[in-house]
């Protein structure tokens, strides 16, 4: 039964997929000043918007970590398990987001990077989680979860001021599309493309975010039983 | 017949990474900023219709390429570990 439903999500994720990209870039107009270059935006928003979400996830995980690990220690490692799963499929999205940026920034403002507010402050969150990654990789000893969760949560601080920067600071970076004022928004068509590929990318994110918390809730199994074989022996 | 699955589903990214690649390092040169004493304004169009194209394929590619190679990844840790627990179930 269970294998049944992955199957199902599955199929109505690449289905979606499918969907969206026809949307993207057969449905959807060109836009009348960049042209074709314009439809990077039904990849590169959804992932970014995708990325925030699940660098909440990894928030969320962080704070309940810290909350319940010395009074929960079973959940405490859910949480910490949700908290790298979170951050490991954020940064996946976070670097699709900054290498489809500079494709789209060489051919709309004819160089790759500037160190804009919105580009720089998307790079720092990017750069924090990498070394949350690097952290939970190569630190070890009791000590290592804790100093992972705090510094996700510092991480996440940094979603608004990415999502903020190009309203608060005159940017390279374009004005919000939407809730950007009274300019912004964009043809009903290429809304429809935009909303179906963020929709798509997200219950792809939900897939691989699902499977990385069952690894990693295997793998804490493991250290465990190594470490009470070890105390046993 | 495993094996051959797993190669392909590791073989698919790289190949889209070198893909993507091959787009944007192959791309025609910009139009110069006095274009229009070298080329009509048809031609000047044509080259950037042409790079917009390219750059845009490039784009979807490497999401594609980035989002498959960690699936990827992600399916052969998997497999190893239930692999690694299947092993440590049969020493125990």
């Amino acid at each position: 039964m269970k294998k049944l439903a992955i199957g199902v999500y599955l199929f109505i994720t690449v289905a979606l997929l499918g969907w969206a990209y026809n949307q993207a870039i057969y449905v959807a107009p060109n836009d009348a000043a960049q042209g074709e270059m314009f439809r990077i935006i039904y990849y590169h928003v959804p992932s970014a918007s995708v990325a925030f979400l699940f660098f909440a996830v990894s928030l969320v995980g962080s704070i309940g970590y810290l909350a319940s690990r010395h009074n929960h220690a079973e959940r405490a490692q859910m949480f910490d398990a949700w908290a790298l799963a979170g951050a490991e499929v954020g940064v996946v999205f976070c670097t699709v987001v900054l290498i489809t940026g500079p494709l789209w920034g060489r051919r709309a403002w004819g160089m790759w990077w500037t160190w804009d507010a919105r580009l720089t402050t998307t790079l720092v969150l990017w750069l924090i989680y990498v070394s949350y990654l690097l952290l939970r990789r190569f630190a070890a000893g009791p000590q290592m979860q804790t100093l992972a969760a705090v510094l996700g949560i510092f991480g996440a601080l940094d979603v608004p001021i990415v999502y903020m920067s190009n309203r608060w600071w005159r940017t390279q970076h374009p004005a919000p599309v939407f809730g950007g004022g009274q300019d912004s928004g964009m043809d009903p068509t290429m809304v429809g493309a935009l909303l179906w590929n963020m929709l798509a990318w997200f219950l792809w994110g939900v897939l691989i975010l699902a499977l990385l918390y069952r690894v990693e809730r295997k793998q804490q199994k493991i250290a465990a039983e190594e470490a009470e074989h070890a105390l046993n022996f | 017949m495993k094996k051959l699955g797993t190669a392909l589903i590791v073989a698919v990214p790289i190949v889209l990474f070198g893909w993507a690649g091959y787009l944007v390092l192959t791309a025609p040169p910009e139009p110069p900023f006095d274009w229009r004493l070298h080329m009509s304004a048809a031609e000047h169009d044509a080259i950037v219709a042409t790079l917009n194209h390219l750059y845009t394929r490039a784009a979807y590619t490497v999401t594609w390429a980035i989002q498959l190679g960690y699936a990827a990844w992600l399916f052969v840790k998997w497999q190893s570990q239930k692999q690694s627990g299947q092993g440590r179930s049969m020493q125990d």
